[in-house]
C-alpha cells in the first residue's frame, strides 16, 4: 500500500520504456530483467569507522544480494559522482547528478562502530522523486559480527518494498563438499561469504545434507560407521548426533515443517522405502512398500504430504502422498528420468532434476506437477532446493567446470555462480531464514 | 558393527596367513585365485583391495576388479546380464573354493542421474549380486551388501566407456 508509491513508479517507467532513457531497457521487472539501476554507496563513517572498512564491507554485501537477486543493475562505484564522506540525508544528496548517471534508487547510510559494537543506518532514496523510502529504510545494532546479516536483512527489506515479496538471503546453504582435500563433509554458505565454511569432520562419505526447520541443525547421512546412517549437526556448536539408531541403513532425511517427525529413506534387503519416524528415530509408520526404488522424501509445507521420487514404473519419477499413508500420485508426465524433488515453501510449486539431451537440467512446476518448465540449459544440473520466499532455486551444475553451487530465479531468467575453485560442491540445501 | 574395524584391521593378518603357509586345512592354494585376472602377485591383490572407502579415506582410487571380478551393469539397471552372469559364475567358484571367506558386495553407478537416487540403485546392484551368489549356493552370511552410489567412481571422464566402468558391483575380501 504505502510502498506502492514508489514501486508502481518503478513498475510504470519501466512498462513505458519508450519514452525512457536509455538505461531503462524494455525488459519487464523481474528477477532476471537486471532493469531497475541502483547506486549501492559505502557508508558513511559516523564514529568509529576507521578507513571505512566496515562502511565499505556493508555495501559490498548488500551490493551482491541485489545483484544475485536478478532484478537490478548495480551502477560502477567508479562513476559515483558522491562518495563515502558525503550527505546521507534527502536534502544533501545530489539527487539530478544521481538521475543523470541512470540511478533509479540509491542506498546511502551511516554506520558507527564503537568496540565490539556496530550500529548502521541505512536509507533507500528515489532518484527520480528525490525523496527517501521510510519503508525500505533499516537501523540496526548489534556485534560487529553481525554486519553481513544486517546488510542481508537491508537487501531483503529493499526487494519486498519493490517486489512485494521479501528477499531470501538472509539465510545460509548447506552443502557437501571435497574442499580442502578432505573426503566430503558438510559446509555451510552465507550469501557474504566466497567459500563455505566447513561445519562437520567426518573424514568420511557425507551426503544429503536438509535444514531443520528451526535452521540451528542440519541432517546428513554419513558413512562415518561404515553403512549410511542419519545424523544431525547441531549449530553453531558443531555437536554431531545419530537421528535413527539401531543398524538399519538411512540414505536419507527431512524433518516434517512442524519439527516433530521425519521422514526416512531406509534400505532392507537392497531395497529403499520411505519411513515416517519420530524425534528419536523410532518408526511410526512404513509409508512406501515396493521392490522398485523409492527415495528422495520431500515434505510439503502444509506437513500432510510430500513429493518423492520412485522407479515403481520403471524409470524413476516424481510421486506425491499422503503422509497418513495410501496410494502414490504420480505427479511427472514427460520424461525418462525425474529425481530430486524439492517443495517451494509457499506450497505452489516444486523443483526436481530431469535427465535431458544427456544432461540433467533444473525442472520447475505446479505443485501437481502441471506446467513443468526446464530453467537451466547449460551443463548438468542436479539437486534442487528452494529460497525461503519462493522465488530462487539454489542447485549443483558442471557449467563452469568442476561442480559448483548457481542459483535461479524460478523462471530461469537469472542465473548467478555462488561457488568457485577446484572443489565439487553437491547438494545444496537452502536454509529457511533465520528470523 | 564394531566389527568392521576389527575385521579391516585383521585383514592383513589373515589374508597373510595362507601365503605364509600358516592356514594349513583350507587356506587358497595361489592357483586357486585367477578368478579376478590377477594372475601373479597374490598377496598384492588380496591386500591392496580393502574397499572403496578405505582406499577413499588413505588417498587411494577404488580398486577395479581383484580376486574377485567386478560385475557390470546398464545404466540405471540392476539387471544381470550374460557377462555379469560369467563373472559371477568364476566368483562363486572362488567363494565355494575358499569357503572361509567373507565379502562385502559394494555398488556403484555412474555419474549420471542425482546422489540419492544413485544410492538406492547401488544398493539394488550390490543386492541383485548377492542374490545370484545365493542362488548358487553361496551362504547369505558371508556376503554384506552395500552402496557408494556415484560417490567413488574409478575413473571421472563423462563419456561411456567411463560410465560402463563406473556401472559395477566390486566384491571386497573382509577375511577368511
Amino acid at each position: 500500500m504505502r510502498r506502492s508509491c514508489f514501486a508502481l513508479a518503478v513498475l510504470a517507467t519501466l512498462a513505458a520504456a519508450p519514452r525512457a532513457r536509455a538505461v531503462v531497457t524494455a525488459q519487464i521487472f523481474g528477477p532476471g530483467s537486471e532493469s531497475f539501476p541502483i547506486a549501492v554507496v559505502p557508508l558513511k563513517n559516523l564514529g568509529g569507522d576507521a578507513g571505512g572498512v566496515t562502511g565499505a564491507r556493508f555495501a559490498q554485501i548488500l551490493s551482491h544480494d541485489l545483484d544475485l537477486s536478478g532484478y537490478f543493475r548495480l551502477l560502477d562505484p567508479k562513476t559515483f559522482i558522491e562518495d563515502q564522506s558525503s550527505g546521507i540525508t534527502a536534502p544533501e544528496i545530489d539527487f539530478v547528478g544521481w538521475g543523470a548517471l541512470g540511478a533509479q534508487a540509491l542506498v546511502k547510510g551511516g554506520v558507527t562502530v564503537t568496540g565490539e559494537a556496530v550500529t548502521v543506518e541505512v536509507r533507500l532514496f528515489d532518484v527520480p522523486g528525490r525523496q527517501d523510502v521510510p519503508q525500505a529504510s533499516r537501523r540496526y545494532s548489534g556485534p560487529r559480527d553481525d554486519l553481513p546479516r544486517m546488510a542481508h536483512k537491508t537487501a531483503d527489506a529493499i526487494l519486498e518494498f519493490l517486489t512485494g515479496e521479501r528477499g531470501p538471503f538472509d539465510s545460509s546453504i548447506a552443502l557437501v563438499s571435497t574442499r580442502a582435500g578432505r573426503l566430503k563433509d558438510v559446509y555451510r554458505l552465507t550469501f557474504d561469504q566466497d567459500d563455505p565454511v566447513r561445519v562437520t569432520d567426518e573424514r568420511s562419505l557425507v551426503v544429503n545434507p536438509r535444514w531443520r526447520p528451526d535452521a540451528r541443525a542440519i541432517l546428513f547421512t554419513s558413512y562415518r560407521e561404515h553403512f549410511p546412517h542419519l545424523f544431525q549437526v547441531e549449530l553453531p556448536a558443531r555437536r554431531v548426533a545419530r537421528v535413527v539408531p539401531g543398524p538399519g541403513e538411512v540414505l536419507d532425511g527431512a524433518w516434517s515443517p512442524d519439527g516433530s517427525r521425519l521422514l526416512v529413506t531406509r534400505v532392507q534387503g537392497g531395497n529403499s522405502d520411505i519411513f515416517l519416524v519420530d524425534r528419536a528415530g523410532q518408526v511410526l509408520k512404513q509409508l512406501t512398500d515396493h521392490w522398485a526404488i523409492d527415495v528422495a522424501p520431500a515434505w510439503a509445507p502444509d506437513g500432510r504430504r510430500f513429493a518423492f521420487c520412485s522407479a515403481r514404473a520403471g524409470s524413476p519419477q516424481i510421486y506425491m502422498m499422503s503422509v497418513e499413508g495410501g496410494s502414490a500420485t504420480r505427479v511427472s508426465t514427460s520424461g525418462s528420468y525425474n529425481t530430486s524433488p524439492a517443495w517451494s515453501p509457499k506450497g505452489d510449486r516444486l523443483a526436481w532434476t530431469t535427465r535431458a539431451s544427456g544432461g540433467f537440467q533444473i525442472v520447475v512446476a505446479a505443485a501437481d506437477g502441471s506446467g513443468p518448465r526446464t530453467i537451466t540449459a547449460a551443463g548438468s544440473n542436479e539437486n534442487p532446493s528452494w529460497a525461503p520466499d519462493g522465488r530462487y532455486v539454489v542447485f549443483s551444475s558442471t557449467r563452469a567446470g568442476r561442480v559448483h553451487l548457481f542459483l535461479a530465479d524460478r523462471d530461469g531468467r537469472t542465473q548467478k555462480q555462488l561457488t568457485r575453485g577446484a572443489a565439487d560442491d553437491t547438494s545444496p540445501a537452502w536454509s529457511p531464514r533465520l528470523d | 558393527m564394531k566389527a568392521w574395524w576389527t575385521w579391516r584391521l585383521a585383514l592383513a593378518v589373515l589374508l597373510l596367513l595362507p601365503l605364509a603357509g600358516g592356514c594349513k586345512k583350507k587356506g587358497p592354494r595361489p592357483g586357486e585365485l585367477g578368478a579376478g585376472g590377477a594372475g601373479a602377485g597374490l598377496g598384492e591383490e588380496a591386500i591392496g583391495g580393502g574397499s572403496s572407502l578405505e582406499r577413499a579415506k588413505r588417498g587411494l582410487g577404488p580398486e577395479e576388479d581383484g580376486v574377485l571380478g567386478d560385475v557390470h551393469f546398464g545404466f540405471d539397471s540392476y539387471e544381470i546380464d550374460g557377462a555379469a552372469r560369467d563373472v559371477l559364475a568364476r566368483n562363486a567358484d572362488w567363494l565355494r573354493k575358499n569357503p572361509r571367506a567373507k565379502i562385502e558386495l559394494e555398488g556403484h553407478t555412474d555419474s549420471r542421474g542425482t546422489i540419492e537416487y544413485n544410492l538406492a540403485l547401488g544398493a539394488k546392484r550390490a543386492k541383485a549380486v548377492k542374490d545370484q551368489l545365493v542362488g548358487q549356493g553361496i551362504a547369505a552370511e558371508r556376503i554384506s551388501t552395500i552402496s557408494y552410489g556415484k560417490e567413488l567412481p574409478l575413473c571421472h571422464e563423462e563419456d561411456e566407456t567411463c560410465w560402463a566402468r563406473n556401472r559395477r558391483v566390486h566384491s571386497v575380501i573382509l577375511g577368511q
